[in-house]
């Protein structure tokens, strides 16, 4: 599909099937439907979504979902606004979230900078695999610990919450931080020494920089995690008026009762920030994985 | 941070101070608003989570603090039940569904007595009677219920009108009523499959509690725990299999696409007149209005014996209060839970969430939808669903759910039987 340095095929000339040298030329068609149709996973939903918050709740329940939102209704949006107090939940998760990408590209960056060039020492080989090891226990099985423990340590709150979400995602950003590490060579530090740099300044002035492209990958992996949690900060804060906002939404759908067009209006603010994030860092988010994979 | 070496010819690095000022400064910022604003009101935590009664409450709340001085009511309607008594600061006053699982806190002694509350002498002894039937705490009225909600049949009455059908009263009734409609090509009753609580709430509890003792099935099965089995004198396997044998013969006329059907579907097919019947309770009623058609719905028990008398409606405590033994201000929760119990506080809820009054002076229920129970509600001649008695460890609305869809009956009852023989044997 893109320009390559071979001339042109005209594309009503070539079969799609005809392989060889000329493929980047021609439009894969295959391949190309299977994007279109995974394309469809994403936007059906999205329609759905953008749809449903636009409805009366008498559209929303006429049986179907696809069926265009008309009379435009915006009032969905104004209810679930005032039910989950939108400004205050927002701006909770917003400060949860932020504490917690902080949280874990620092001390993650940090430990595996520490890691990596003290591999030779058993201290630091085998917290690396302590931290790894701790990946095979999601909350859920320490959660009444971890109740019990932030109760008494007065973390009952966001700030609990952030703490937790920084341990919890500390060891997949060691793993990501230390293979990316490892194929930044040993001699940039040196030259840097020789100028005169001690290790911190090493670290942020040279080493830090260097790893960008992985503190976004880390950074948006954290972002989710934290945004979108819903069992955590339901199970640890115990303040309501310091719920954030996956946890109060969670009163627009029970066993018994549905509000569809009210809670898809309210997924939809809850959701523009993650859209909107990812727009603006996508970029990075893929060379950071690239980078990560290939040394 | 700040102690380690900064070489004095390098200004700190802006990054690095910005990384280090933003993460403090949001975690000073999170832990700081967890104190609110100082004054001389005490606090009350108001725990209540039922989505639609929400604004209800959160009303209630606000007139009760402005009517007085001392006390501040703050309406929880999204914390975790569970995490707050495991951290020991539960709500100062609850307000939710009765179940067995809220049965668990009563039984260990975590709700406190509020049986010298002027409120507690005006209950109907049979509904107060209702909360001892999952577990007892010796001595104590824990749980005052709020309000009841009645389940029955729920059906259309234009479409009974049209085919000159009367409300069956005997189980030979109900099935001439089925073969009648769907003679006349009308879906006669609407399942939702798809969802296994409403098999379990709807088929399952109606057929059970039409034919078996339901109350004092399961005080004989908890007294016989591990023997539970094919040789016992009750069981699953035993006394449930005539019920839900003629469940199954009821699921015959459901409609055809029922097991990919759930809950909302099913909401939206009654409100435009898909079917004659639905097996669900009061909440449904609030969703098929949503539809806003101009159905016209009533509710019957279902017969499932040759004998009217034997009919009753199923019940449920659809809210009750209590305050936790570990509240530091039951004081001011049992104002609040006063206030909640006057007469005209109480029956204005159950009038607007069409469900039944708790007390002796509570009016009758004058909505055309359930007012029909009021008489069984009168004389007591309820029982609550087969399904809520056994314990979440037991997947059974997944046993009923794969029973409605073709399973084995006595092999998914043995299965059960087996399941309970197990968790007693683990308790």
């Amino acid at each position: 599909m893109s320009n390559t340095t071979t001339p042109a095929t005209p594309r009503d000339q070539s079969t799609p099937k005809h392989g060889g040298k000329n493929r980047r030329d021609r439009a894969n068609w295959p391949i190309t439907i299977v994007l279109i149709v995974a394309s469809l996973t994403v936007l059906v939903p999205l329609y759905v979504t953008v749809s449903m918050s636009l409805k009366t709740t008498e559209q929303a329940v006429s049986g179907n979902a696809f069926s265009l939102p008309w009379p435009i209704n915006f009032s969905s949006f104004a209810q679930a606004w005032a039910m989950t107090d939108f400004p205050r939940a927002f701006t909770i998760s917003v400060l949860v979230t932020v504490a917690t990408v902080a949280g874990t590209i620092v001390l993650a960056s940090l430990a595996s900078y520490a890691i990596v060039r003290n591999w030779d020492r058993r201290l630091f080989r085998w917290s690396f695999f302590y931290l790894l090891a701790t990946m095979f226990l999601p909350f859920p099985v320490v959660a009444l610990p971890q109740i019990k423990l932030t109760g008494i340590v007065g973390l009952d709150n966001p700030a609990g919450v952030a703490l937790l979400h920084i341990m919890f995602q500390l060891s997949f950003s060691i793993l990501l931080y230390t293979a990316f590490l490892r194929s930044i060579p040993d001699e940039l530090e040196e030259s840097a020494k020789l100028d005169g740099a001690s290790t911190w300044q090493t670290f942020w002035k040279l080493i830090f920089p260097l790893l960008a492209p992985m503190s976004a990958t880390v950074g948006i992996f954290a972002f989710l995690i934290s945004w979108n949690d819903f069992m955590m900060p339901s199970l640890i804060t115990s303040d309501p008026s310091l719920q954030t906002l996956p946890v109060l939404q969670n009163i627009f759908q029970t066993q018994f009762s549905n509000s569809y067009n009210v809670a898809f209006a309210s997924y939809l603010m809850a959701m523009a920030p993650a859209i909107i994030v990812y727009l603006f860092t996508q970029r990075w988010v893929m060379s950071g994985v690239t980078q990560g994979a290939i040394k | 941070m700040t102690t380690t070496n900064l070489n004095p010819s390098s200004p700190p690095s802006r990054r690095r101070f910005l990384a280090g000022m933003g993460a403090a400064g949001a975690l000073a910022a999170l832990s700081g608003c967890g104190t609110s604003a100082g004054s001389a009101r005490t606090e009350v935590t108001f725990y209540e989570t039922k989505p639609e009664a929400i604004p209800y409450f959160t009303g209630l709340a606000k007139n009760f603090t402005s009517s007085q001085e001392r006390i501040r009511v703050i309406h929880d309607a999204s914390s975790s039940l569970s995490a707050s008594f495991v951290r020991r600061n539960p709500p100062d006053l609850g307000c939710l569904n009765y179940n067995l699982e809220m049965a668990r806190f009563m039984e260990r002694g975590a709700l406190s007595d509020l049986s010298d509350m002027p409120a507690t002498s005006r209950m109907r002894p049979n509904v107060q009677q209702l909360v001892n039937q999952y577990a007892i705490y010796p001595g104590r009225t824990s749980v005052l219920p709020y309000s009841v909600a009645a389940a029955s049949v729920i059906y259309n009455k234009r479409i009974f009108a049209e085919h000159n059908l009367s409300v069956p009263a005997t189980w030979e009734d109900m099935i001439e009523v089925c073969e009648k409609l769907t003679a006349a090509g009308v879906t006669p009753i609407y399942s939702t499959f798809r969802d296994p609580w409403t098999v379990a709430q709807g088929l399952f509890d109606y057929t059970v509690g039409g034919m078996v003792d339901v109350a004092a099935f399961y005080d004989r099965m908890d007294e016989l725990g591990t023997e539970v089995g094919p040789q016992s004198d009750v069981s699953f396997q035993k006394t449930l299999l005539q019920p839900v044998t003629r469940m199954m013969k009821l699921a015959g006329y459901s409609n055809k696409d029922a097991p990919a059907r759930g809950y909302g579907e099913g909401n939206t097919a009654m409100a435009h007149g898909k079917a004659a019947m639905y097996m669900q309770g009061p909440w449904a009623f609030g969703e098929i209005a949503k539809a806003g058609t101009d159905v016209d719905l009533g509710t019957f028990p279902l017969p499932m014996t040759d004998d009217p008398a034997d009919r009753k409606v199923r019940v449920n405590i659809d809210l009750s209060l209590w305050i936790p033994e570990m509240s530091t201000v039951k004081e001011e929760a049992r104002k609040f839970l006063s206030f909640l119990m006057q007469p005209k506080i109480q029956n204005a809820y159950n009038k607007e969430f069409l469900a039944f009054g708790t007390t002796k002076d509570a009016p009758p229920a004058t909505d055309p939808r359930i007012a029909q129970m009021q008489d069984y509600y009168d004389k007591g001649r309820f029982y609550m669903g087969a399904s809520q008695f056994i314990p979440r460890t037991i997947p059974a609305e997944n046993y009923i759910q794969a029973i409605a869809n073709g399973a084995s009956i006595e092999g998914t009852l043995r299965r059960l039987d087996q399941d309970w023989a197990r968790l007693a044997f683990r308790q």
